[in-house]
């Protein structure tokens, strides 16, 4: 079917919302009567409680509770585990040790909440938390990821032997054969610190129990709204029917925000049921640093074996993956690490040999990119140093690598996140990096800029690189479509939307299946309401397994729609044709039925029907993919360096990316251009820093470094299109895309600028210090 | 943060020595100081009251002298903990006679932080400590010398003529250092940072002043 609007540049229908403040946040929702709740949270990494005194808190005015961990008594308890632990998997060791409501006996990582207040106004509360007294044991912290699993390194969970949180090693063919057959081995000790997710909205609660109805509302940032409601229902002893959770509209989410039940996420309910009051908790900017989730702590010792011609005999790593104080998130980072440490590349032996280190700091969780851009990071930071060191083109040395078109479905024999076969379902990576090498223009900056800059004594280099994503990973999305009486349309699903464009994207499939605009399709995303079954946004899957089945709704309804109208209008299904609100006889254009009139005549209010019937046009359905769909792409940058203040200049940036079917190419773009902001940051900014005593030393935008507008070039974004064979639409995910291999890129260019000091980046973030300390030791080194 | 120096009293070292193991005279030497006792031969515990701006915190804290070698030496530990974080450090002191009626102090320490006064005030603490330990030395010289004038007047009352600097003053005194010294003055979410780690210094202070 010839689409109108799948793939089409449309502008987002809910921007006007947005831009005039009519859109709903959680700090919107007001109630009469709301308290509000602030988190006393600890200001060591690692110290036992020798006892919480919160007999002050109580007695200040307008202070309606103040709770320890041992004030919540039986319910005190862990979060649960929010993916499956690896037991599938053989041969590995996993402990799984989630984060509890509140510290009891002991702490783990600076940030951790100790106790929560409830008072009429967050002034009070914030108050109250000063009037508390904690006595506090130090102990000595685990905070180096190295020296963590030293035998003599203190404990962040005295039940284990150690802090090590899992040990699983994956193998594809012989590395070590591999090896011993290579022209040429490469190892490198590659670095990845840690990000914040940084959100432009902070977390937020609303909470509201109505003790005679016993049902419980919550408004949440989440991007998972359904498994918020049924974990809540199972800790808070409720019928899922019982609980309502709302996503609105919600600033950004970007991992950290999927469904966490940290302790505000399960406090914040709790208080509510038992004051019997509306509760409120908004995070601060400064307390989103200490009581949100972060990622990338990673260290790699990593090794590459190529042939002289430059084939890639084998890659093999043994790395560190820092979990922080908990695991709730199990290996989903570590693994998409494993799975995208070979990159786009036919590698026919790997070894990947992975530890979780628990240590005294804040825990780790996807934040967009998650784990991927780390091994991508690995493989094109190897490939290149493999290229320079045979003397072969950076661009050529990847064509001769990459996995063929002909060879998909490429089984990697490892598993990926979901313990599943690593399978990649398409992709044409030639294609795609020949086009950000046109776009950037390779060959005249290689051949004539460079040079001609490099004699005038600037620093330039110019990066280009290729990445795969896994991406529109199961098990399933649902959504409910139906013709209202008026003849638009209501879409419900239950995944959250965080600025994504659903309301739009989402709508311009369904137009497609009923012949209406996409401004009389209705959305409504993370209301439990609506819609109760499915998992969430994240993993890049909303425009994949989400949009799937809002279009397998679609299709549906339409078959009903044309049932209905054939027979009205006494003509054959395959002679009508749906359009501008009505079914029309093709041929006969004024033989039509508008869909309200349908609507009413499939929704009848007397007489009989035949047996079997289901009122009204509406349709409910599911996808779930056998496996995830891999998008891919490919950046280019180009660079210059100042060598005195090591500030860098992007010139310019190009990203192609494959997402396969693209269903609205203005919104993909929109994700790109933020995604690769990110991936900046990850680059030579954002760097969340420990000190040896586990305290996080930059946790404000004046020390965290998001890149601004100066630092975020003007993003030039090619598509090519590259269905996916897995799904009825074609799609492939794309909110991750954009960040993924800017570190990789950045770093190539960076190389490349700085040619004459002949360095190796290795390491990201970056930093100008970093820079700066790397070109002086290396010249000490030379003398 | 590390933290080493020197300063020059203008007295004798016995002088020095007696003063600096004197609470009320280290209390008005750091303003704010709503208590400082000596509980033990070797230790004071005592509070102190910041309200600098729009940051207010108590610091409540303990000091402990060990390795005393009179009037030369000492070594000190400090805790301290209240609304913006934890200190705790360490200091060494070391009073050295000139011999031209002067004493050489000599001080470093190492202190850790903890809270708000780490995540959020680290970027510049060298420079405000620094400030406010020679703030805080000054003051303390500034009682020393109508000390000693006081006593070679024949006059039996310690420290008259000596007007300790209000809390106002001396916070003023250490923004103005700061200021100085940072490189966009003018930005207001820098000078609120250095209010807050003005509360962590007078923390800091506690060690070395306590030793100077």
């Amino acid at each position: 079917m010839a689409t109108k609007y799948v793939g089409k540049r449309m502008t987002r229908t809910e921007d006007p919302r947005l831009l005039t403040g009519q859109a709903l946040f959680v700090d919107d929702v007001q109630i009469p009567g709301m308290l509000y709740a602030a988190f006393l949270r600890s200001d060591y990494a690692h110290a036992r409680l020798r006892s919480v005194d919160v007999s002050a808190a109580r007695q200040r005015p307008g202070v309606v509770a103040v709770y320890t961990a041992e004030d919540l008594g039986d319910f005190w308890g862990h979060g649960p585990p929010l993916v499956p632990a690896p037991d599938s998997v053989e041969g590995v060791e996993f402990h799984s040790r989630t984060q509890v409501f509140l510290a009891k006996g002991k702490i783990r990582y600076v940030g951790e909440a100790i106790a929560v207040v409830y008072a009429e106004s967050r002034y009070i509360a914030e108050d109250a938390l000063e009037d508390i007294i904690v006595d506090y044991e130090p102990l000595d912290v685990a905070v180096d990821l190295e020296k963590a699993l030293d035998p003599d390194a203190p404990l962040v969970h005295e039940d284990l032997d150690s802090n090590l949180a899992c040990h699983l090693v994956q193998d594809k063919g012989d590395y070590a054969a591999a090896r011993a057959q290579a022209d040429l081995v490469l190892r490198r000790r590659i670095a990845i610190d840690r990000c914040a997710a940084a959100a432009m909205e902070n977390r937020g609660l609303v909470a509201q129990w109505d003790e005679k109805s016993r049902h419980l509302t919550m408004w949440d940032t989440t991007q998972a709204p359904i498994p918020v409601r049924n974990g809540l229902a199972g800790i808070l002893g409720l019928g899922e029917a019982q609980v309502r959770v709302i996503a609105p509209f919600v600033g950004g989410g970007f991992g950290p925000k999927i469904m966490m039940f940290l302790p505000e996420e399960v406090l914040v309910p709790w208080g509510a049921m038992r004051l019997n009051r509306p509760v409120k908790w908004i995070e601060d900017r400064r307390e989103n640093f200490f009581a949100t989730t972060q990622e990338r702590g990673q260290i790699h010792d990593a090794e590459i074996a190529v042939s002289k011609d430059g084939k890639i005999l084998g890659i093999s790593h043994t790395f560190l993956h820092d979990t922080g104080a908990y695991n709730p998130y199990g290996l989903t980072i570590p693994l998409n690490t494993q799975s995208h440490s070979m990159g786009a590349y036919d590698v026919p032996n790997y070894h990947s040999d992975l530890k979780v280190v628990f240590t005294n700091k804040m825990i780790t969780t996807p934040v967009r990119g998650a784990g991927r851009p780390q091994g991508i990071f690995l493989a094109e930071r190897l490939l290149d140093l493999a290229a320079e060191e045979l003397g072969i083109d950076r661009i050529d040395i990847r064509k001769r690598n990459f996995i063929p078109p002909d060879k998909f479905p490429y089984n990697h024999q490892i598993i990926d996140q979901a313990f599943a076969p690593l399978v990649f379902d398409s992709g044409n990576y030639v294609a795609t990096l020949e086009k950000a090498a046109e776009m950037i223009g390779y060959e005249h900056f290689i051949t004539e800029e460079q040079p001609r800059l490099r004699a005038e004594g600037r620093h330039v280099g110019i990066g280009i690189v290729t990445f795969v994503e896994t991406t529109g990973v199961g098990p399933y999305e649902g959504s409910r479509v139906t013709v209202e009486a008026t003849g638009k349309i209501s879409v419900a699903t239950g995944v959250g939307t965080q600025g994504q464009g659903h309301f739009t994207s989402f709508a311009q499939i369904v137009a497609d299946q009923l012949g209406v605009s996409p401004r009389d399709v209705r959305m409504v995303t993370g209301d439990t309401s609506e819609f109760h079954w499915g998992t969430g946004t994240f993993a890049s899957r909303g425009s994949v397994v989400a949009a799937n089945a809002i279009h397998a709704a679609a299709v549906n309804v339409r078959g009903k729609i044309l049932k209905l109208a054939s027979k009205v209008l006494e003509t054959p299904e395959e002679e009508l044709e749906l359009a501008d609100g009505m079914v029309r006889v093709a041929d006969i254009p004024r033989q039509a039925i508008s869909l309200a009139e349908l609507a009413a005549l499939a929704n009848p209010l007397r007489g009989a029907v035949e047996p079997g019937t289901e009122p009204g046009l509406e349709s409910t359905d599911y996808y779930g993919p056998q496996y995830g769909a891999t998008a891919s792409g490919s950046h280019a940058m180009i660079m210059e360096v100042d060598p005195e203040t090591m500030m860098v200049d992007i010139k310019k940036y190009v990203a192609v990316e494959d997402c396969g079917t693209m269903l609205n190419p203005l919104i993909v773009e929109g994700q790109v251009h933020g995604g690769v902001a990110l991936g900046i940051g990850n680059s030579y900014y954002e760097q969340l820093i420990y000190d040896d005593s586990g305290q996080l030393l930059n946790a404000s935008f004046a020390d965290y470094l998001i890149p601004t507008a100066s630092e975020v070039p003007r993003v030039e974004v090619g598509h090519e299109q590259t269905p996916s064979p897995l799904n009825e639409l074609g799609t492939k995910g794309a909110g991750e895309a954009g960040t993924i291999p800017v570190p990789a890129v950045f770093a190539q260019a960076l190389q490349d600028a700085l040619v004459d000091y002949d360095l190796e980046i290795l390491e990201a973030p970056m930093s100008p210090n970093k820079l700066f300390e790397l070109m002086h030791s290396k010249k000490e080194g030379e003398v | 943060v590390r933290i080493e120096g020197e300063y020059v009293f203008d007295g004798p070292r016995d002088e020095v020595w007696g003063m600096v193991r004197e609470p009320e005279v280290l209390a008005t030497a750091l303003p704010g100081t709503q208590r400082l006792d000596r509980v033990s031969e070797n230790e004071y515990t005592g509070t102190m009251n910041v309200r600098v701006g729009p940051v207010a915190g108590a610091f409540s804290g303990r000091i402990v002298i060990s390795d005393e070698v009179p009037p030369d030496s000492y070594t000190l530990s400090v805790e301290g903990k209240g609304g913006p974080g934890f200190v705790k450090g360490i200091g060494y002191v070391n009073l050295i006679d000139q011999g031209d009626g002067t004493t050489l102090m000599l001080y470093k320490g190492d202190v850790q932080m903890g809270g708000r006064l780490a995540s959020v005030g680290q970027r510049l603490m060298d420079t405000v400590s620094r400030s406010m330990i020679r703030e805080g030395l000054e003051s303390l010289n500034e009682a020393l010398r109508s000390r000693v004038a006081a006593k070679s007047g024949g006059q039996e009352q310690v420290g008259v003529g000596y007007m300790p600097p209000s809390e106002a003053e001396f916070a003023a005194a250490v923004a103005k250092d700061v200021a100085g010294q940072m490189f966009s003055p003018s930005r207001v979410l820098w000078i609120a940072i250095a209010v807050v780690v003005v509360v962590a210094i007078i923390a800091v202070v506690l060690i070395s002043t306590g030793g100077g």
